[in-house]
């Protein structure tokens, strides 16, 4: 007998909730997952960025660059 | 005898374009009308342009670790519970102009259209998770799977079905998000930049559609495109903007998407330390990033992995890249107006003519939105500020909305059967991994070629 609508949407919610709110905060503190996500807050990295426009510093020229590469010979 | 009535609407490409147009123009007057008074044309002073009061109106949840109430604050710890809300009202805004455009009763589609909003803010905090946003794994993703599940396990409700318009938001977000496209950050890396971005990049896409279509044999012309396109030029947004100019059906987009999220989780994690063992110069490492991985944040985080300045070139490099979308989308248009899409019938009078025909009006919304745009950015640094503020403050997080609530359109309307004999060949995941090598090779050639040895100057002693 297949289950009613209302049973589908509380076990598809479920599943959802076990996990974002179990598995993933679990994997969240493994050592390797710890080590990327503290590197790339401590630079201000937004990796879920889909544009340049949201990331967290526009990337401009960098003021170094000119010093080693010709940018127009 | 009852007097018929007609509603006679708007094409759904032109309410998208009125619509985009309306949103990009009112945002500039708006962020121009709080024009800050102190050095307006210092980006030392305004790095991300200046302040709009725009920016208030919108957000989205904010990366959580454990618990998703802590999505509600952002990193100051400043509630963001009501601009996330407002965000979801400007969807519904959207989607009742659309209804109203388009000749469409606008009561009966409100609920659903509420509906879609909420649904779509769950997306944005999935997608918020530490781990989930950490790894690239964007929103798309998690809207396309909300509106799957919900489709198939419970079935879409005729009220909610009344307000799905998948294409018209994503339309009208792309027309918005044409003020982001600037064509003066083409200029941004000089020569270098512009051979690594504008010459690997059509070489690879033509290649990889051409092979597609002509050796691969896969039967649909505009899932070999979209695949092509964003894994060459940028992703998700190459993806969108390509499958939008050439029709591609839901279920193409949506596989084209879940690869190219795929393959840029590995080539994030992958790339950096395959650098380190090529010995490659940071340099030409970053670049070669900024030309490979699809998305504009993987890039970003996999370059910093290498150094400082390789994560500055890597971000610029893509940039670059992402100022392409406006022309490759364009391209893509008129090509497939004159010389692939028949479904309108038989062709009538000229070749320009039966283009002009087929073509998709929105496109040029887009187009002019992004030469609007860009010709302010150019005028003057304050001009660059105010649009920069606009885009960053204002339009992108409109944008992101438009195309979350978008995708939980299209995964409610997805029926992956159609898909199903395409993706049992496997052929889709061949093309995207052969692309992505020629992709690979290239790139770190033409790197290799401007930043490593053409254009290198001596350092200094």
């Amino acid at each position: 007998m297949t289950p009613s609508a209302p049973l589908r949407l509380a076990l598809v919610a479920a599943a959802i909730g076990a996990v974002w709110g179990v598995a993933l905060p679990w994997l969240g503190r493994c050592p390797m997952i710890v080590r990327h996500v503290t590197a790339m807050e401590s630079r201000d990295v937004n990796p879920a960025a889909m544009y340049y426009t949201e990331l967290d510093r526009l990337p401009l020229r960098p003021s170094w660059i000119e010093d080693r590469v010709v940018l127009w010979p | 005898m009852g007097v018929a009535t007609r509603r006679v609407g708007l094409h759904e490409d032109t309410a998208a374009t009125v619509i985009g147009l309306a949103i990009v123009a009112m945002a500039l007057a708006v962020t121009w009308w709080a024009c800050p008074a102190e050095r307006p044309a210092s980006r030392e002073k305004w790095p991300k342009g200046w302040p709009t009061p725009l920016s208030r109106t919108i957000d989205k949840p904010q990366t959580w670790s454990d618990s998703p109430l802590a999505s509600f604050r952002d990193k100051q710890g400043k509630p963001v519970a009501v601009p996330i809300l407002l965000g979801g009202a400007w969807v519904v805004a959207v989607a009742v102009a659309g209804a109203s455009l388009g000749g469409r009763p606008v009561a009966r589609m409100l609920p659903g259209a509420a509906a879609l909003a909420v649904l779509a803010a769950l997306a944005y905090l999935l997608s918020a998770q530490q781990v989930i946003h950490f790894y690239n794994l964007e929103y798309p993703l998690w809207a396309l799977m909300i509106g799957v599940l919900l489709g198939n396990v419970v079935g879409v409700p005729p009220w909610l079905e009344r307000a799905l318009a998948g294409e018209f938001l994503i339309k009208t977000g792309l027309v918005v998000f044409g003020a982001e496209v600037l064509v003066g950050r083409l200029l941004e890396l000089g020569l270098p930049g512009l051979l690594t971005a504008w010459v690997v990049t059509p070489i690879v896409l033509v290649t990889t559609y051409w092979c597609g279509v002509h050796i691969m044999k896969i039967p649909s012309k505009s899932l070999c495109m979209v695949i092509s396109a964003d894994m060459s030029v940028c992703g998700v947004s190459a993806a969108i903007a390509t499958g939008a100019a050439c029709r591609a059906k839901k279920e193409e987009l949506s596989l084209a998407i879940g690869l190219s999220l795929l393959f840029t989780v590995i080539m994030m994690v992958a790339m950096p330390p395959a650098i380190g063992w090529l010995g490659l110069d940071p340099i030409v490492g970053g670049a070669w990033i900024g030309g490979t991985i699809d998305a504009t944040g993987a890039v970003v985080a996999a370059g910093e992995s290498l150094g400082k300045e390789a994560g500055e070139v890597a971000a610029t490099v893509k940039m670059i890249q992402n100022s392409m979308i406006g022309i490759i989308a364009f391209a893509v248009a008129v090509y497939w107006a004159g010389w692939v899409d028949h479904s309108g019938g038989p062709r009538r009078g000229s070749l320009l003519a039966e283009a002009w025909r087929r073509f998709p009006r929105f496109i040029l919304g887009f187009l002019a939105a992004s030469i609007a745009c860009s010709w302010l950015f150019s005028l003057s640094p304050a001009h660059a500020l105010w649009v920069d503020g606009t885009t960053t403050g204002f339009t992108s997080r409109l944008r992101g909305w438009l195309f979350c609530s978008g995708f939980v359109c299209m995964g409610l309307q997805t029926n992956f059967r159609e898909l199903a004999p395409v993706l049992a060949s496997g052929r889709p995941l061949v093309l995207y991994v052969g692309g992505q090598c020629l992709n690979l090779v290239l790139t770190l050639a033409m790197a290799s070629l401007t930043f490593g040895w053409l254009f290198r100057k001596a350092v200094e002693p």
